[in-house]
């Protein structure tokens, strides 16, 4: 698993003016320590600017976090971004406090994980690992 | 973890611990021998005399019982407004304020950026009308108002707002009860919002000291926030001691540069957190009591024993509320809540079991009533003060966190104080550490959570219900409700009387002045909190919008 991850490049960020930015911080840097890239975008950020820095960046995924129940308004913003500037090639994940019944319009745009608090970060790793995997086939 | 049902091994579900939630080591058994150089009346006191380590009222809860509290705010003025005397007839007994998280970073519904998180944890309290349909048919004075509105705007703004409108009702200020948080430090460690820099944070949290002081003598103007710094993950000798050394900060400089006396104020209110370790959490209460029984005398020149005593108002852990299994959190909130009530509260406000979901419903809010009510009326905890006062453990360990945080104030005191520690790094490295120390034990299991990395198993059917009746964010119809509502009021206000008062403002900032008198008249116009925010930056030398995405409105280009 270890070569996969290597090569990961994840932007991490939030949008809007939830504050809660724990789950940011932890996440940054278990991704480190299982080996990828991070790039640390912070808070207070427009869907905007996360696509933009992205593609700056040149990253495998997006991981967004919110903890005001409205990652469905982030998502679409996100990934219509990206639609526009020709980068859906990046995945998006997403974590934080997501309404259940949100989460199949999340999945419909290519918004996946979803995961809440407590979530094991090797779970989370591994589904990043997965998702970019599974798009370098396709 | 894993483990087959059929099998039979006795050490199944054993200890994985031998520390404390703050890793600190407990033996197997405690004795005389770990209370060695205890002295009852240095070290304890009776409740209600120093330095109040058993309680601060020597009746303690046969007195007064804590008060019930917690935040209710939904999502408009008018549902808030429903919920405060729903809650008010079931026996809550103080009305805490928060506003949405827009507001609370200092900017109006229609700014880019409030898009997605306008009515998110609050209402959007954008101006005097929210506050006046908020509070319709409600009380003022006399009645206890919490603020939970942390950021430093935040905490401007709901004082500015409550005395305006009491004001505009022609009620008497100097009845205004209640709590304000202002606590610009722990702010820009937890929530970072920009609206305020911190030289301009530090005179508004004075300005609110100094004119409750003299015009709210009921009010405490400014209670510092342990319990947001511990959510974010420190351990409780760093909440006790960043709590205590914020007062000691704030609270020194009003007493050195605003020609107030210490004894003045009202007894120092603390926020703090109730922890699922539950021994801890009883000792840290009474540690900080003692504590800061300590160093208001030694450092703030507190005379009277009234005013070395601090109440202390808890909300049990936000972060130790999981939505994996949430049933299980009834069991969490109730040991936090009674350890609470064992360590002499004056406050209490639980989690909801559903708040990892969205906003409390109101069933799970008239749990937490109901849970208090229990405590109260069928446990018989609160009969008598203290009762595990004298506890070898409790007593030793009381010790142990008063030492750890006496010496972590010590340190602050060597780099110059909270607003040097914040400036230098050196508090946001103390954040780190800890976070960091406690995920890695959550990663190794060597912490276990109960459903999430321990003992899962599927939700049935009460926890899917929990999942189902939490509070949901609105429809964006209704959200996008609230930039209609700014912009219609910004039509139909007193244009001019709101230059004006702008106006004035804008020159007590330049002027050096208090600024919460000429806030308190911008609001009366309806004045907006993104238009006071930018003012008050623009008279400071600051751009209008904090977050550096808009302009300022035409009519404050000109003349200021």
């Amino acid at each position: 698993m270890t070569e996969s991850v290597a090569k990961i490049r994840v932007l991490i960020g939030k949008v809007g003016f939830d504050p809660h930015d724990r789950g940011i911080l932890i996440l940054s840097r278990g991704f480190r320590n299982a080996g990828m890239e991070v790039i640390f975008l912070g808070k207070f950020r427009t869907a905007e600017e996360v696509v933009s820095a992205a593609i700056q960046e040149n990253v495998d995924v997006i991981a967004l976090s919110d903890h005001c129940g409205v990652m469905r308004l982030i998502a679409r913003d996100v990934t219509e971004q990206l639609e526009r500037q020709g980068a859906g090639d990046i995945c998006v994940v997403a974590g934080g406090i997501i309404p259940e019944e949100d989460k199949p319009a999340l999945e419909a745009m290519g918004v996946t994980g979803n995961y809440g608090m407590g979530t094991p970060i090797e779970e989370i790793v591994r589904h990043i690992v997965e998702r970019v995997n599974s798009r370098a086939k396709a | 973890m894993t483990h087959d049902a059929t099998s039979y091994d006795r050490s199944f579900g054993g200890l994985v611990r031998d520390k404390t939630q703050s890793n600190i080591p407990v033996k197997s058994a405690y004795g005389p021998a770990d209370l060695e150089g205890f002295d009852y009346e240095r070290d304890a006191g009776n409740p209600g005399t120093p330095p109040f380590t058993r309680g601060i009222y020597p009746e303690m809860y046969r007195g007064s019982l804590w008060l019930k509290s917690f935040i209710v705010c939904y999502a408009t003025p008018e549902e808030t407004n429903r919920a405060f005397k729903k809650y008010i007839a079931a026996g809550q007994t103080g009305l805490r304020v928060l506003t949405d998280t827009s507001t609370l970073s200092g900017v109006d519904p229609d700014h880019p950026l409030a898009l997605y998180d306008i009515m998110c944890n609050g209402n959007p309290t954008f101006a005097l009308t929210e506050y006046e349909t908020m509070l319709d048919g409600i009380a003022l004075e006399d009645i206890d108002f919490e603020s939970a509105n942390s950021t430093p705007s935040g905490s401007f703004f709901t004082y500015v707002f409550l005395v305006a409108l009491m004001e505009q009702r022609k009620a008497d200020i100097s009845r205004l009860r209640g709590t304000n948080i202002n606590d610009p430090v722990h702010a820009f460690i937890v929530y970072g919002t920009p609206e305020f820099s911190p030289d301009l944070a530090r005179r508004v949290n004075l300005d609110l000291i100094e004119f409750g002081i003299r015009h709210t003598p009921k009010w405490h103007p400014c209670t510092p926030c342990g319990y947001d710094m511990r959510d974010a993950g420190i351990t409780s000798p760093q909440e006790m001691a960043f709590v205590i050394a914020n007062a000691l900060q704030y609270y020194g400089d009003a007493v050195a540069e605003r020609g107030v006396r210490f004894d003045e104020f009202r007894p120092m209110v603390f926020s703090m957190s109730s922890e699922s370790d539950f021994f801890e959490t009883v000792a840290k209460f009474r540690a900080t009591r003692r504590l800061w029984a300590r160093m208001a005398r030694e450092r703030l020149g507190a005379t009277s024993p009234r005013s070395m005593a601090c109440r202390i108002g808890i909300r049990t852990a936000g972060n130790s509320i999981y939505p994996q299994k949430p049933l299980n959190n009834t069991a969490r909130i109730t040991l936090q809540v009674l350890a609470a009530v064992l360590g002499g509260v004056q406050s209490i406000d639980p989690s909801g079991i559903d708040e990892t979901f969205g906003l409390p419903s109101e069933e799970s809010r008239i749990f937490e009533l109901d849970l208090q009510h229990i405590i109260a009326h069928e446990s018989n905890v609160p009969l008598t003060a203290d009762p595990l006062g004298g506890s070898y453990y409790v007593e030793w360990l009381t010790t142990r966190l008063e030492t750890a945080a006496a010496a972590l104030l010590e340190e602050i005191d060597r780099l110059g104080g909270m607003w040097k520690c914040l400036e230098s790094g050196w508090l946001r490295q103390q954040f780190d550490r800890a976070t960091t120390e406690i995920q890695g034990e959550i990663n190794e299991r060597q912490r276990l959570i109960v459903g999430a990395n321990a003992f899962q198993g599927p939700d049935g059917a009460i926890s899917r219900a929990i999942v189902d009746g939490a509070y949901k964010v609105p429809s964006d119809e209704k959200r996008f409700g609230a930039i209609e509502r700014v912009r219609q009021l910004r039509q139909t206000r007193d244009g001019a009387a709101v230059r004006r008062r702008l106006g004035d403002l804008a020159a007590a900032v330049r002027e050096g002045r208090n600024t919460v008198r000429s806030t308190i008249e911008a609001a009366k116009v309806y004045a907006t909190v993104g238009e006071m925010v930018g003012t008050i930056r623009m008279a400071h030398g600051l751009p209008f919008d904090p977050y550096a995405r808009i302009s300022a409105p035409q009519f404050l280009q000109v003349g200021t």
